[in-house]
């Protein structure tokens, strides 16, 4: 590898031929370090730690040697992948120079530097898709063995407490994946360069983000070699403190993925606020960059609140706490309080960035400007708003507060009303527009179709005798996924290939985008469709085993998931194929009028020889007859 | 969008300020989430001491164990105490370097650190002290987490306040204070949140 740097005259002679500590560290280091870490961890604290009393509850010495391990990983990781670097040079007072900036940018290193601490939001823009693909890969098998179960006749097929683990693992890795799956390649690759700056206002911070994600991931999975997450994604408490230890593969990982989300959540904010082109004022932002600063700025309150939920459920396994155990004067409501206050803002952390991307598309494809831009920003400021509101409608049948019933049920009602805004703006941008008929303009018609779906029988849940009947059935999982995956995952999508030539020069695969496309959205109305119809009939969630009656509609629901996955299969080949040897793409090939699409293939470094200045709204494309 | 382009005057060194603003807002930030979880801290406490599940809050004399008895909230008022004077040594130190008054700016920042090593120990003596253990019931519990996050509190406020002395001995903030200013904003929010667990514990 060549160096960039300026060494010290002193130390070039002694060390001719050994690099500076910065240039050394990556991936192997990281994870080297992180294995030899939680494993020196692990074994001593089997030796020095005592035996329990008596009177310990469930597996509290195990639990201490296990999270003990864990949190050594992550320390060992983060050291390794060179994350206290820069703290410590400037505890030191020898803050990084140019040269050290310019490496840790990534600058003339070529495939290495997606494997190191970059700061390049480019480069963890790129980190991010892949990570993302990873997990949707992982998240989309278990799936498939979850339907391949319920689709043998009266299920069975897999031992229930591995039927359970895999629900759990499926759920909160599909949740983390969605979480990230706009906000992690978009919001990084393409919102500065969209807001006309060359980087993101913390670049260390940026790429701490990320490999918090990457040192997050390990738990989860060795959580699935310790007992699993049988609770559920939810993994609510008592049950938790009294699951196997792979509950603690749980905690860590949720610990882990908060932090990494309020990093994130500060960086992306300050940078949109205080980094914005000369002349971009608010109404001439992006409608896309109002989108990811709403589920960030969500996010950053709710999520410590949820870091918070799980010390509290480790410290009630490894130290016998009783903040959820009745026995000693704690509450399982408390538990349910603090996961839903993070639990339904992170729903609307995660549609609202995919709903944004897409109000970001419908101009471009219909060559008109954006149909009311104050009321898309009105829409999404009343959901976020509302979104923190409403987390109560959760708990209905937990007996908790039965008089909040129906405030909280108003509440949720109310959400409807900033929803239909942006419904309406969609709607209003593609009336009478000359439709250029893409994979990202046919994604709008599809989340517009799923979304009201997943809308409409929202409302049923939040309606509390409806929900007497309906809650914990598959009716629930049914509504969930088409809000979650009919609407936000559709709108990642098309932001992929929306995207896909500025972040990787190439065009995707026109061809294999609509065979994608078709295929998942049948697939996932077949599917769903079918979960609604034995979910209304009275099947329970989260069961392995069901009644000779659910048998047709679980066949169905199974039928259109293999269909989904083979959509998403085509996608991932086109992903590879496209990436490979696709078109090569011009600068703008969708001639869209945002700041992203006036820099060269490749992006720059430094994003912008000459920093713009804006003179004009970005969705000029004509006057809008409404 | 229409864009004109023009040679920024000086694209890769901006003046102090903007950077100092912007670093401002990132830390505010980042304190928000920090905001939130102490409150809901404050949520957890107030919320199992109304509740006194089984009359478990203070668990009363048994045949096996004495009664659990809540611990005086002066230690806890004597750390915040340290805290705060921490804080108003760090501020000391502040209005000097405002003043262009580099001894004083290390002064101020040399005292802040002492100030906080002195209160990280006194938290580990009243933890260590304490007259219960984790599983002594619901107060026992929620007492931990307010001390515990207290100490997490205090450690990063170690380590920030000795790197803010040690840059300010080496001369860094002579030409622009924007970094103290912003050490300022932590200590801030440290103290408030240290006040706030020790009024919580005053109602055992």
């Amino acid at each position: 590898m060549t160096t960039v740097m300026d060494r010290p005259a002193a130390s070039a002679g002694h060390t001719a031929s050994r690099k500076p500590l910065i240039e050394r560290l990556n991936i192997v280091t990281a994870l080297v370090l992180g294995a030899v870490s939680s494993v020196v961890v692990w074994q001593l604290a089997l030796k020095l730690l005592p035996q329990d009393a008596d009177t310990a509850f469930f597996f509290n010495r195990e639990d201490k040697i296990m999270l003990l391990a864990l949190i050594a990983w992550f320390v060992g990781f983060m050291t390794g992948i060179g994350a206290l670097i820069g703290p410590f040079r400037w505890l030191m007072g020898k803050d990084l120079n140019h040269d050290e900036n310019m490496f840790l940018a990534g600058k003339e290193q070529g495939v290495k530097r997606y494997f190191r601490y970059t700061t390049d939001h480019k480069v963890v823009g790129i980190q991010y898709l892949v990570i993302t693909i990873i997990i949707f890969l992982v998240g989309g098998i278990l799936a498939m063995l979850i339907r391949t179960n319920l689709g043998h006749a009266q299920g069975g097929w897999i031992e229930p407490q591995t039927y359970n683990a895999i629900v759990g693992w499926h759920g909160i890795i599909m949740i983390v994946a969605t979480i990230i799956m706009v906000t992690g390649p978009f919001g990084n690759f393409i919102m500065p360069i969209m807001i006309g700056a060359r980087d993101m206002a913390f670049p260390r911070l940026n790429a701490l983000s990320f490999w918090l994600i990457v040192a997050a991931v390990p738990p989860v999975f060795i959580s699935f070699f310790t007992g699993g997450i049988t609770t559920g994604w939810s993994a609510y408490n008592p049950l938790a403190s009294q699951s196997a230890l792979g509950m603690n593969g749980y905690i860590a990982f949720i610990c882990i993925f908060a932090i990494s989300t309020m990093v994130a959540g500060a960086n992306i904010t300050t940078t949109v606020v205080k980094m914005r082109a000369k002349g971009m004022t608010w109404n001439r932002t992006p409608i896309f960059i109002y989108g990811v600063v709403a589920s960030v700025a969500l996010a950053l309150p709710a999520f410590p609140v949820f870091f918070l939920s799980q010390i509290m459920s480790g410290l009630d396994r490894a130290f016998a706490t009783s903040f959820y155990n009745v026995a000693g004067g704690g509450s399982g409501w408390l538990y349910e309080n603090l996961f839903w206050i993070m639990g339904h803002p992170e729903v609307y952390v995660i549609l609202i960035p995919s709903v944004a991307a897409l109000m970001e598309m419908a101009p471009v494809f219909t060559r008109r400007p954006l149909f009311s831009f104050n009321l898309a920003i009105m829409g999404i400021a009343g959901i976020s708003g509302l979104s923190v509101l409403v987390w109560a409608h959760h708990m209905y049948i937990s007996g908790w507060a039965p008089l909040l019933n129906a405030p909280f049920m108003l509440t949720t009602e109310l959400i409807s009303i900033p929803t239909g805004m942006l419904f309406l703006v969609l709607i209003g941008t593609l009336w009478r527009g000359r439709l250029w008929m893409t994979m990202p303009l046919m994604s709008i018609f599809a989340l517009l179709w799923n979304f009201m779906i997943g809308g409409i029988t929202g409302i049923y849940l939040s309606d509390v005798p409806a929900d007497a009947f309906l809650h914990g059935s598959m009716y629930v999982t049914a509504h969930f996924h088409y809000t979650l995956m009919g609407a936000g995952l559709t709108g990642a999508l098309a932001s992929l290939v929306y995207w896909f030539p500025k972040m990787t020069g190439r065009m995707f695969d026109k061809t294999l985008s609509w065979v994608s496309f078709w295929l998942v959205q049948i697939g996932f109305n077949v599917a769903f469709m079918g979960m609604f119809m034995v979910g209304l009939a009275g099947q329970p969630r989260r069961v392995e085993s069901y009644a000779e009656i659910f048998n047709k509609g679980n066949l169905v629901t199974t039928i259109g998931a293999y269909t989904i996955m083979a959509g998403m299969l085509v996608l991932l080949h086109g992903v590879i194929s496209s990436w490979r040897s696709g078109v090569k793409a011009p600068m703008n090939p969708w001639q869209a009028k945002t700041l992203e699409w006036t820099v060269a293939n490749p992006v720059p470094l430094e994003n912008f020889e000459t920093l713009p200045v804006i003179t004009s709204d970005p969705y000029g494309y004509g006057k809008a007859q409404s | 969008m229409s864009v004109e382009t023009h040679a920024h005057s000086n694209p890769h060194h901006e003046h102090p300020d903007v950077v100092g603003s912007r670093n401002r807002l990132g830390v505010i930030l980042i304190l928000v989430a920090d905001i939130a979880m102490a409150l809901s801290v404050l949520f957890v406490y107030f919320y199992l001491r109304q509740q006194n599940v089984n009359n478990m809050w203070l668990p009363a004399a048994t045949s096996d164990n004495p009664a659990v008895v809540a611990l005086s909230p002066k230690g806890t008022w004597y750390v915040t105490g340290l805290a705060a004077l921490g804080l108003l040594t760090h501020f000391y130190g502040l209005k000097g370097v405002r003043a262009k008054n580099q001894t004083q700016l290390v002064l101020g920042g040399g005292l802040a650190a002492l100030f906080s090593i002195g209160a990280l120990i006194y938290q580990f003596i009243q933890i260590s002290g304490a007259p219960f253990t984790t599983t002594s019931g619901a107060y026992a519990s929620c007492y931990f987490l307010i001390a515990g996050l207290n100490t997490l509190h205090l450690v990063l406020t170690v380590f920030i306040a000795i790197g803010n002395w040690n840059r300010s001995r080496l001369g860094i903030y002579k030409a622009d204070h924007w970094h103290v200013d912003i050490v300022n904003v932590w200590w801030v929010w440290m103290t408030v949140s240290s006040l706030l667990g020790a009024f919580a514990l005053s109602f055992s």
